[in-house]
């Protein structure tokens, strides 16, 4: 039986109204939100594919761990991955479309530095050691001897600032050097051509092929290393605090599965996917527990390692202004998300010398 | 960016001719100031484009770590000029074009002589040249990268692959245009075989040799920019990737300008060069 | 039968040369003369390409490059001839334009692309406009010559006939300008396609692109995907000359013997 035509009309006129009057809120509730989280990476596997490995935020992409998280919010988690490493992540937050990123240190500072306003929200490298590698045949035993020849690091990255460091220390400047800047793949392709005399990289994968020879290491020196932050734009953090705060306990929580050592051949297994190899992972991560490696804490020495960074960059002429500290760090986050997950001294507090404070659990 | 058919340098419409009636100093003067009229004018959309600039870097349309100020941008180029930064990369960029004009000019002009002046050499030659000539330059660099590696032997050589095209092209169509009136000429008085070519051959496609080496030229500092900015340590392209890759926008605007200034430095210079020629040419005939 | 007369009369000795290099790299990577992770022989680049055409990878990525060069071919093109008519006609605008155009014109193609993958990112808006770009000095520089050679007595016969404005654009200035606004195309659309390579060589490790097939190659170390690459956008490359130049030659026959 039919309803008469116009009430038909009226009744479907107040069905829609209430659908309408029901789904309002929840479009006023979608404002709060943002439909994709951008996250940039500063890197990209070889020959620029998008999966990476070697930080816990690697882990977290291919776990899936944040899209998980924000399934139920309808929210997409969008991942770029830059091969120009630091700097290509610095323009894409100058145009407005990064939101997170990971980011090396002197990337990082040097975007504060030309007025890049982002939040440092956790750490998640340090302790690493360095490698200066030469080709096959290289006759060279020290820095000294690699002096005005051609030195490959990516300029303009945290490499290269480790690698100020690493020459100062020997009392050396880039301009003792002919210094080229190559991203990994290329580098790693010039010292199998003999291109290069000397380039910034581990040693292990080219050693393996036969075509590269370790000149020089530093191991785990806390003076020497560079370490990485992961940030989220000062404009998000403002507009989505209570996103941000998921984001960093969902990366907190990935970054305790990575740093338990029952985890470490899983988790090279799921780096080499980007095309480093297993061994390479595996020799490099070897001199450190990987609580020490991975620790995301904004302990004393990440800030004082930051400061030592900042002053660096200044001297080797690297950034032109300087760069205040001050109202960078948004520790808050972090330590909520700890004492949330309840993994407050999971991660040993490291002190200025780098040496830990307290001794771990 | 020259093209085949714009071989005349651009200048600004001159006075229009007075009669000779008029004193020196009046004829002088009318000159002066039409030629300062056109500067005039020249500069009017320049200075708009420069206040746009600054607007729009006021109104921070893009970020500003993307859009350099302009005063930025004139600081940066004092300060590399002081320091000897601009002068020494820009000193390697041009002994590259130098030495690969010398080699790619130097084989395109035997190429394109041989082709031209020999029906066999041109029978075995042209097709493969022709093949090989459309293929775009810059496609060669990934492959001589493989074999040559990034050093200055990568660089010249693909810059003077670049150089040879139209310098053999243009030798040898100026070679296939001489009216064969010159040729039996020359044969009349029996010039030997040598003699046709320095005293006949080489003057009389002088001019499109020449147009040939324009091209080459240009085309050497587009690779030259190119491969610059794909692989390279040293020189004008090299700044523009630092200055990137510290996020300093600025430096890499003063690679453009001084980019620029080379190009038309090295047209002038060209059309300097033709007008030499082709006034010699004019008194010849 | 034409054929077979077209052989026989055709000059085989061009395929000389060609014939004898293929034979040498044949030899040379048989004999085991050189390398052969750097020269790799004809048959691994053959090899290599059927799996790379197979895989679908290399139609997509000459597709993506197309669309690219043609995009941005046709923008810089209409750009240009506009900017080259009004340069060609109005005397004021080339006083006030001209010098400014000279000028950046002189700012070698490739310094522009920092700048502009900056501001624009590394997506397509950036290469599009680059190619845009390469596109536009070719077609404004000859269009403006074209227009310029427009004779005094055609414009005064249009007057007499009532052209207006526009009329006289559309049908006299720019047909009279013809045959140098194709040549100015054909230049452009080689520049197009090299800025297209270009860019894509400088640009985008993350996009496709027969560009990407090479750089890829050369990340992974295998030349033959490199020579692979090589070889496609070299055809690619020709295939548009030959186009142009048919296209060209059609124009120029339209106007007439007298030309």
């Amino acid at each position: 039986m039919t309803l008469p035509s116009f009430k038909r009309r009226t009744a479907l006129r107040g069905l829609a109204a209430a659908t309408a009057a029901l789904a309002l809120p929840s479009v006023a509730l979608a404002q709060d939100r943002p439909k994709v989280i951008r996250i940039s990476y500063s890197g990209a596997g070889t020959g620029g594919r998008p999966i990476t490995g070697g930080t816990i935020i690697s882990t977290a992409h291919q776990q899936g761990a944040l899209e998980k998280e924000f399934a139920k919010d309808g929210i997409k988690i969008q991942w770029t991955f830059n091969p120009g490493a630091g700097p290509a992540t610095n323009e894409q937050l100058a145009n407005g479309l990064a939101d997170f990123a990971h980011h090396g240190d002197l990337p990082i500072i040097i975007g504060r530095s030309t007025g890049l306003r982002t939040k440092i929200l956790f750490s998640y490298t340090r302790f690493g050691s360095s490698y200066i590698t030469g080709p096959i045949d290289s006759q060279a035993k020290s820095l000294e001897d690699l002096k005005g020849k051609r030195l490959a690091v990516f300029k303009g990255t945290a490499s290269q600032l480790t690698l100020g460091r690493i020459l100062k220390k020997h009392g050396l400047t880039e301009r003792d050097f002919k210094t080229v800047s190559m991203d990994g793949d290329t580098l790693r392709a010039a010292i199998a051509t003999k291109d290069v005399d000397a380039g910034f990289i581990a040693p292990f994968d080219l050693a393996a092929r036969g075509v590269g020879k370790l000149i020089y290491e530093t191991g785990p020196d806390p003076d020497l290393t560079a370490q990485g932050v992961f940030w989220a734009s000062e404009e998000f953090e403002r507009k989505y605090p209570d996103i941000v705060q998921r984001v960093v306990t969902t990366l907190i929580r990935v970054a305790a599965w990575s740093s338990d050592e029952k985890n470490r051949d899983a988790q090279y297994k799921l780096w080499s996917n980007s095309g480093t190899s297993y061994y390479e992972y595996q020799k490099t991560f070897a001199d450190t527990p990987l609580k020490w490696r991975l620790s995301p804490l904004l302990d004393e020495y990440f800030v004082d390692n930051l400061r030592k960074s900042i002053q660096q960059a200044k001297e080797f002429k690297l950034i032109r202004r300087d760069v205040d500290i001050n109202g960078w760090l948004a520790p808050q986050y972090l330590n909520t998300a700890l004492k949330d997950l309840k993994l407050e001294g999971y991660w040993p507090e490291f002190n200025a010398a780098g040496k830990p404070r307290v001794a771990q659990k | 960016m020259n093209t085949a058919s714009s071989s005349v340098a651009y200048a600004p419409p001159s006075a229009a001719p007075l009669a000779p009636l008029v004193p020196r100093w009046r004829r002088l003067a009318a000159w002066l100031a039409a030629r300062a009229l056109a500067l005039a004018t020249g500069l009017v959309l320049p200075l708009l484009l420069l206040a746009f600039w600054q607007y729009a870097v006021d109104r921070h349309w893009l970020a500003e770590q993307i859009l350099p100020p302009p005063s930025l941008v004139r600081d940066s180029l004092v300060e590399l000029w002081d320091n000897g930064d601009l002068t020494s990369n820009l000193a390697i960029s041009l002994k590259r074009l130098g030495w690969s004009l010398l080699i790619g000019g130097g084989s395109g002009l035997l190429l394109g002589l041989a082709m031209g002046v020999s029906r066999t050499v041109k029978a075995y030659v042209y097709p493969g040249f022709q093949l090989v000539s459309q293929f775009p330059v810059i496609g060669w660099v990934p492959l001589l990268i493989i074999f040559a590696g990034i050093g200055e032997a990568l660089k010249v050589s693909a810059i003077s692959i670049a150089v040879v095209v139209p310098v053999a092209v243009n030798t040898y169509q100026g070679i296939r245009n001489i009216p064969r009136a010159l040729l039996e000429v020359a044969a009349v008085y029996r010039f030997s075989f040598w003699q046709t070519i320095r005293r006949l051959v080489l003057p009389a496609a002088s001019s499109s040799i020449f147009n040939g080496l324009r091209q080459g030229v240009m085309q050497a500092w587009l690779s030259l920019v190119f491969v610059e900015l794909l692989a390279s340590s040293e020189g004008i392209g090299y700044l523009m990737v630092w200055g990137r890759q510290l996020l300093q926008l600025d430096i890499v605007v003063v690679g453009m300008i001084v980019i620029g200034a080379v190009g038309i430095v090295l047209d002038r210079l060209l059309a300097w060069c033709a007008s030499r020629l082709h006034g010699w040419q004019r008194r010849a005939y | 039968m034409r054929i077979v007369n077209a052989l026989r009369q055709a000059d085989l000795r061009g395929l000389v040369l060609p014939l004898a290099f293929l034979a040498l790299w044949y030899a040379v990577t048989r004999l085991q003369l050189v390398n052969t992770k750097l020269i790799v022989p004809p048959g691994a680049v053959l090899d290599a390409a059927w799996k790379v055409v197979a895989s679908g990878q290399l139609l997509a990525g000459l597709q993506a490059s197309l669309v690219r060069d043609l995009s941005g071919f046709a923008a810089g093109s209409a750009a240009g001839i506009a900017l080259g008519l009004l340069l060609g006609v109005s005397r004021w605008a080339e006083r006030l334009v001209g010098p400014t155009f000279h000028t950046l014109k002189q700012i070698s193609l490739f310094a522009w692309l920092p700048l502009l993958s900056t501001w624009l990112g590394t997506g397509e808006a950036a290469k599009i406009l680059f190619v845009a770009l390469s596109a536009f000095y070719p077609v404004a520089l000859n269009t403006f010559e074209g227009v310029r050679g427009v004779t005094r007595a055609q414009v005064e016969v249009a007057r007499v006939l009532g052209f207006n404005r526009r009329q006289l654009a559309w049908r006299l200035v720019l047909p009279a300008a013809s045959p140098q606004i194709a040549t100015g195309l054909h230049l452009a659309l080689l520049y197009a396609w090299l800025a297209t390579i270009g860019a894509e060589y400088l640009l985008g490790a993350s996009s496709h692109g027969i560009g990407n097939v090479v750089i890829r190659g050369k990340a992974a170390f295998h030349v033959e995907l490199i020579i692979v690459g090589m070889l496609l956008i070299g055809l690619v490359g020709m295939a548009l000359n030959r186009l142009a130049a048919a296209v060209e030659a059609r124009v120029l026959h339209w106007r007439g013997p007298g030309h």
